[in-house]
Formats: C-alpha cells, structure tokens, sequence
C-alpha cells in the first residue's frame, strides 16, 4: 500500500541536520505496523514523509501505485541507458552508504549535464506515468497529529465535514451524516456544536480521529496519538485505535506504548539514528531483539 | 486673549468652513489611503508567507522585503517629497501621488502586522489542513485566516489611526484650499494668517483630532470585542 524506498531527510540550511539516513519499508494492505524509538531517531519524521508534509531529501514515497515524490534518480538508474557510467558505479557499490551515495548523486547531476537529456527524460516519464498530485494522495491517508490539530475556529461538527465538503466527496447533506455517525460512534454526539477549546484531550484525539475517519481514508498515520494526553485519557484513545484495527484498516502508529504495540502490530519497527534497527513481528520483536540499540531500548523502557 | 480668538473662529463662517474642509479632506486621505494600505500589505503579507514553502515566490518575497524594508525605514516626510516633487512630479497630480505615498507607507506596516497575525496561529493548523488534502490556499482561507483576523484587528486599528495623524504632513507640501491636499492641519495654517494666534488654531485642530481618533478607538474595541465574543478558545 505504502512503499517507502531509500528515504533521507536532511534539515537545515545546509542539510546539515540529518534525520533519514536510508530507510525503505513497504507497509501492506490491512497490516497494522507499529514504529517506535528513541526521541531524535527520525520515527515522526518518517510518518510525516509518508504523506509528504515533510519532503524527503532523497528518495520516493509511493502510495497504491502511485508516485508522490518527485522520482529519485538513484532508483531508477536501471532505465537510465544514457548514463552508463553511473550505472555501472552504482552496481559495484551495492550498498553505498549515506554520503557515498549523496556525492553518487552529486556525480550523477554532473553525468546529467554531460550525457544527459535522454536520462532526464526517462525520469519525465516516471514522473509523467506515476506521480499524482499531493492534496489528492492526501485523501486517502488519514493522519493523527499528537497535539489534536483540530481546527480551532470550527465546531466539531464543521471539523469533521469540513474537508469532504470542500473537496466534494460529499454533499452537505452526506458529509453531515457521516460526521455525525462517526461522532455517535466514537460517543461524543451531543459535543457536536461545541468548539475544540472546550474539550478535554482525550475528547479532542478521538474527534482528530473521527475527523480523518471522515474521509474515508485507506490508511491511518497515527503520529505520536496518546503522548500529550493526561494518563487517564489514554485509554479511550488507544480503545479507539484498537477497535479501528480490529477492523481491517491499515495503521502507521508512531508510539511509546509498548503494550499497544504487543497487542495491535503485525510489524514493529525499531528506528534508531535515522535507519530501521529492527523490523519484526511483535514476539519476535519484544522477546527476542537482535539488534543491541534494540535491546538496550528494550532494557530501559520495559 | 485665547479663548477671545477660539471664539472668534468658531464663530467665523469663512474660518470655520476651512476646519471642516481640512476636516473632510482627512477623513477621505486617511480612508483611501488605509484602503491601498490594506490592499497593498494583505498581498504582501500572503507572498512573504507563501514564500515559506513555495519556491516560485522566493523572488517576489525578495522585491516584499525590499518594499517594507524601504517603506518602513525611512521617513514618511522624506518620501511624500519625493513622490510629489521627483516621481509624480505632474501639475494637479499632488493629491494623488500624496494619497498613494500614504497608502503604500501604511502597506509596509499593514504587511507586518498581517503576517505576525498569521505566523501566530499554531503550525499544526495548517498542518491538520493539509493533511486531511485541503489546499494550501484553502487551509489559508478556511482556517488561518480566520483564527489570525483576532491578532490583527487591534494592529491594524494601531496603524490606521496612526496614518490618521500622519496626514498632517500633507501640509508641509504646499495646501491650498480647494484641494484635497488641504487637511485639517493646513486649515490650522490658513487661519494662522488670519488670526495670528497659533495657539487657537491649533487647539481646536487637536480637539477636532482627538475626537476621530477617540471615535476610531471606540470602532476597533467593538470590532475587538465581536471578534471575542465568537471566539469559543
């Protein structure tokens, strides 16, 4: 469903700041994959590469066959026949690490100056044939933010119908519906006409969650869900959450609960320094950890 | 002796027919130039903001910074001249080019205030928006301009009140009665010739002053007040 492939991120003026160091991960449809790690070790910012409101450095985020970044060079070398050189770099160096691979690319604009036009129109193409337009990829994958993000200056009802009416999904008429079956479900029916600031946390998250459910998306990215609430409203959050995986929709769950994840997950992945340390199905993961960071994680949070 | 001459001016037709020319003339100096003010810093404030992630507008943003940089650091006594006796040095232009070196004064700071009243709304907002696959002018529009509207109002009424008193410069250009560059303190300067008593004058100018600006503040604190009333936070 989402494919991730080779991901950095570089923040700062210069890139200076590295985040992403080469992650790839594919998550399936249905699966539901839980990405935890130590703060500063690049989890949030890959959940927010997946929808691109942060864009990657390098690399692709792919979202049903379709393509959302712009094509990366380095991953489509094998249709490139215009610049053979860098081809046959790359296929010496099978696995290049960060700068290799960013002085390869360096490289490779140069090769693109030289040999070029025929490679730069292969990469058209890609882009021509696959990627679509952001708002629209947008659509089908929901995201939770950690701090609610509800929309401050709209009532609950209008927050969850806003979307699907603006960008006419719905008719008034069946926006208003579904919002209010989605509040019903979620118990909150009568804070219809209310606004967020008069909320509790728990309240807001549920309804942040209903206001993604609003647009019935295929995918769920959960960025950090329960870490600013009050300890007694975690649980109707992550109730929520368990009840949404339970019925078949694909989650990305950026979190620090251990137990959710050993519950819910298909996949846990540990993120540790900008790569995947660790990807594995929940026993594995919490029971028989290969990666030392992993353990030394483990050791402290369990 | 004062209160003689105040009496004597008030009671003067002629006299009191320029304050209240100059009295007019303010009022439409003031209100068209806030209107390009307006105009001029809502625009600027948007291309300064979109500039954050849109790379087509770094340019524009660039010639925005340069304007308000300009606009704010020098004096608007410096530029009325300028406008008026090199750019839109045109016989009977003089009005207008005051007006327009008003109106794009005020822009410059309109721009700023605009744009601190959007960088104030939480990040997340437009965040949330975008996520959910709203546009980004349409997140603009639905949910960060209304929330920044609130930090704005009082600013902008800061501004306006401000441009109100600035007029007063226009005097120093040459007014004459009859046009619009004759405000309220050029009809203070007129009646000087007749009654030379400055105090007099002035004292009513500053009175009739007082009494838009007191008038103004009263508008924007009931502006204010709406705008908390529907303010649900």
């Amino acid at each position: 469903m989402i494919s991730v492939r080779n991901i950095y991120k570089n923040f700062g003026k210069k890139g200076e700041i590295k985040v992403l160091a080469g992650v790839s991960c594919e998550i399936n449809k249905g699966e539901k994959v839980v990405i935890i790690g130590p703060s500063g070790s690049g989890k949030s910012t890959m959940l927010r590469c997946m929808n691109l409101l942060e864009e990657p450095t390098y690399g692709e985020v792919w979202l049903e066959g379709d393509l959302l970044t712009p094509a990366d060079p380095y991953l489509h070398y094998n249709v490139i026949e215009a610049s053979k050189t860098y081809q046959e770099m790359l296929i010496q160096r099978p696995q290049p690490t960060k700068e290799e691979l960013i002085c390869e690319i360096k490289k490779n604009d140069l090769l693109v100056k030289h040999e070029g036009k025929a490679y730069k129109q292969e990469l058209k193409k890609v882009e021509q044939q696959y990627r679509i337009d952001i708002n629209l990829a947008r659509q089908k994958m929901g995201m939770v933010f950690q701090h609610f993000n509800l929309f401050n200056n709209l009532t609950v009802i209008q927050n969850l119908m806003l979307a699907p009416v603006q960008l006419k999904i719905m008719s008034k008429e069946e926006a208003r519906q579904k919002a209010m079956g989605l509040l019903r479900r979620i118990g909150l029916e009568d804070k219809a006409d209310m606004y967020p600031a008069t909320l509790s946390g728990g309240q807001k998250q549920r309804i942040a969650i209903a206001r993604a459910l609003a647009m019935n998306p295929k995918v769920m990215l959960f960025d950090e869900p329960t870490s600013a609430l009050d300890p007694e409203m975690v649980g109707e959050v992550l109730d929520l959450m368990k009840e949404l995986a339970s019925e078949g929709m694909t989650m990305v769950v950026v979190t620090h609960e251990m137990g959710f994840a050993r519950e819910v997950a298909d996949r846990v992945i540990f993120m540790s320094d900008g790569i995947i340390a660790e990807d594995a199905p929940p026993e594995e993961f919490f029971n028989n950890p290969k990666n030392p960071r992993l353990k030394q994680f483990l050791d402290k949070v369990l | 002796m004062l209160f003689n001459d105040i009496i004597k001016i008030l009671t003067d037709k002629e006299l009191l027919g320029y304050i209240f020319e100059g009295l007019g003339n303010t009022l439409i100096l003031t209100v068209v130039a806030a209107v390009i003010g307006l105009f001029l810093g809502f625009i600027v404030a948007i291309v300064k903001i979109s500039a954050e992630g849109n790379k087509y507008m770094k340019i524009p943003a660039v010639i925005c910074n340069i304007y308000t940089t300009v606009f704010r650091g020098t004096p608007v006594a410096l530029q009325l001249f300028i406008m008026i006796f090199a750019v839109f040095a045109i016989p009977g232009f003089k009005p207008y080019a005051a007006i327009l070196t008003f109106g794009i004064n005020s822009g410059a700071y309109v721009s700023e205030s605009i744009r601190a009243g959007i960088a104030s709304v939480d990040k997340g907002q437009m965040e949330a928006g975008r996520a959910v696959g709203l546009s980004w002018n349409t997140t603009m529009i639905r949910i960060i301009l209304p929330q920044a509207i609130k930090n704005i109002i009082p600013a902008i009424g800061n501004e306006i009140i401000a441009l109100l008193k600035e007029t007063s410069i226009i005097s120093m250009v040459g007014a004459t009665v009859g046009t619009l560059t004759f405000d309220l303190n050029a009809a203070s300067n007129t009646i000087y010739r007749e009654i030379p008593n400055f105090l007099a004058s002035g004292l009513i100018v500053g009175c009739f002053y007082l009494v838009i600006v007191y008038f103004l503040t009263f508008v924007i604190k009931y502006i204010e007040r709406r705008l908390r009333a529907s303010d649900k936070c």
